[in-house]
């Protein structure tokens, strides 16, 4: 059996031929006792692919399991939103003209400890990787004063 | 022209603020900025196998467990107090496998930066106020863990 | 959503609640499918931490990309479509990463598979199906990166030739021999040929 046989065998079984070839391979098949074996096999194997895919299932708890996916889900739409604080600035440095209400903007930025930069430049993000696993995450625990940094790096292989 | 009549007296308020700003930072440079390291060993154990690891203390167990993190028990394999001057960095060995770095970018913000087992794992810059913890964690044989936590201290 | 509603609502009506930003609906659905979209992962990657991490991954970028979801297919299939991707391309980064082998060279070409006399493959008779899953995991563990992901796709997901091509970026005939190769090599593990490499 040629390695074309086999594989228009195979694409008969798959219904993957168009149907006059599927009539003609089907009649070769059916005359040629080689063929037929192997017919019978690729069925037999794709019947117990079929019955029998292995049942994993995940071994961490919903909500463990859960929490990644919700926080990074979080994560990444918090990201734009940093943008924000700096476009409300510096539309108000635009439009505040009298003096006193500048002075008043000047002491607001250096009560809450954020600078930044004259031009607007965005707020630098809490944490910044500049090297990192490709499986790093971040998590910021506002209220606890707490950020968790999970790394793929493994202890030991 | 009208531009310039906006821009003059608020030129003279960003001079004062300037003055202020640079009295207070030339202040702040004197101090080094404190930091506490430890490396804790997760589990889910009762008690670890070896007698010089300790059970974190209360506070430290506290923030652990409002984290996400899997385990039931965090034990301290070491802790280390880091200076690090203005400007400067410093490191500090925590076990022969682990080392951590910490350099004073600018402001708040710190660069850390970690070698395990000699290789470099990772360097991340990050706003740490004081009281504030800095976690990194990853996962040890046995379904344990490991992790590295920075906590500012001053 | 209401959450005692979450938990009795079909699928459709939780994607609905969830294409408006109701997180706990689409948790549910996370909670459904979460096995089926973690084992399609494992059974391309062959590694619990990866499948895990390609999971979750793929959960993050259905949450992002369920505006997109128009119901062509069930929620679970398009789901299942979003991890194979991730897997892939996980695959294909770890594939430059590899040097080509030997092996690898003659499994592309057909190799010994293709001379090999078929062989009696009788799971019903002859294998429980623990015993049969086994033999299929560790099967599938013998196989190249391209080889499983072919038969994965086929015989798991019922893609058509075409489509895995499409997929895996390579031609009609490759697939149908890595496909050919796979289920042979597949079959001498079940039928308990020893040493069938």
């Amino acid at each position: 059996m040629t390695a074309e046989q086999q594989l228009k065998l195979q694409a008969l079984l798959d219904g993957e031929l168009p149907e006059k070839e599927a009539r003609e391979t089907a009649a070769w098949v059916a005359r040629d006792a080689e063929a037929a074996d192997l017919a019978r096999e690729l069925r037999q194997t794709r019947q117990a692919l079929a019955d029998a895919e292995p049942g994993l299932r995940v071994a961490e708890s919903r909500e463990f399991y859960w929490s990644r996916i919700e926080r990074d889900i979080r994560r990444l739409e918090q990201a734009p939103t940093l943008s924000q604080p700096v476009s409300v600035l510096a539309r108000l440095r635009r439009l505040l003209v009298p003096v006193s209400a500048v002075a008043a903007l000047v002491v607001i930025v250096l009560a809450t400890g954020l600078w930044v930069g004259f031009w607007g430049r965005p707020i630098r993000p809490d944490t910044e990787m500049t090297m990192a696993d490709s499986g790093a995450f971040t998590y910021h625990d506002y209220a606890n004063g707490t950020t968790l940094v999970w790394l793929d790096y493994p202890a030991e292989r | 022209m009208r531009f310039k009549k906006i821009l003059r007296p608020w030129c003279g308020w960003m001079a004062v603020v300037c003055f202020l700003l640079t009295f207070t930072g030339l202040a702040a440079q004197a101090k080094d900025l404190k930091f506490e390291a430890r490396l804790i060993w997760a589990t889910h154990a009762q008690k670890s196998p070896d007698p010089n690891h300790k059970p974190v203390t209360a506070e430290v167990r506290k923030k652990l467990e409002a984290l996400p993190l899997k385990w039931a028990n965090y034990f301290e394999v070491s802790r280390k107090n880091l200076a690090v001057p203005r400007g400067g960095s410093e490191q500090v060995t925590l076990s022969d496998q682990c080392r951590m770095g910490v350099k004073d970018v600018k402001g708040e913000y710190i660069e850390v930066s970690q070698i395990g087992k000699g290789v470099p794992v990772l360097k991340l810059t990050q706003r740490l106020p004081k009281g504030e913890m800095l976690v990194l964690s990853g996962n040890a044989p046995d379904a344990t863990g490991w992790l590295v936590v920075l906590k500012r201290v001053e | 959503m209401a959450e005692t509603d979450l938990s009795s609502a079909d699928d459709a009506a939780l994607v609905r609640a969830a294409q408006k930003w109701d997180m706990g609906a689409f948790e549910e659905l996370v909670a459904r499918h979460r096995d089926k979209i973690y084992r399609r992962a494992y059974s391309m990657m062959r590694n619990e931490d990866e499948a895990l991490d390609l999971s979750q991954e793929a959960w993050v970028k259905g949450w992002q990309r369920l505006k997109q979801f128009q119901r062509e297919s069930s929620f679970s299939t398009w789901m299942t479509r979003i991890v194979i991707n991730l897997c892939l391309d996980e695959l294909r980064k770890q594939r430059r990463q590899r040097t080509g082998s030997i092996e690898e060279l003659d499994e592309d070409s057909g190799g010994v598979e293709r001379q090999m006399p078929a062989v009696i493959v009788n799971p019903t008779e002859r294998l429980e199906r623990g015993e049969l899953r086994q033999r299929i995991d560790r099967g599938l563990d013998q196989l190249s990166y391209e080889h499983r992901t072919v038969l994965v796709l086929h015989e798991f997901e019922q893609m058509e030739y075409k489509e895995i091509a499409k997929a895996m970026d390579c031609s009609i005939g490759t697939v149908m021999s890595r496909l050919f190769y796979a289920r042979r090599r597949l079959a001498a593990v079940l039928a308990d040929l020893k040493d069938a490499k």
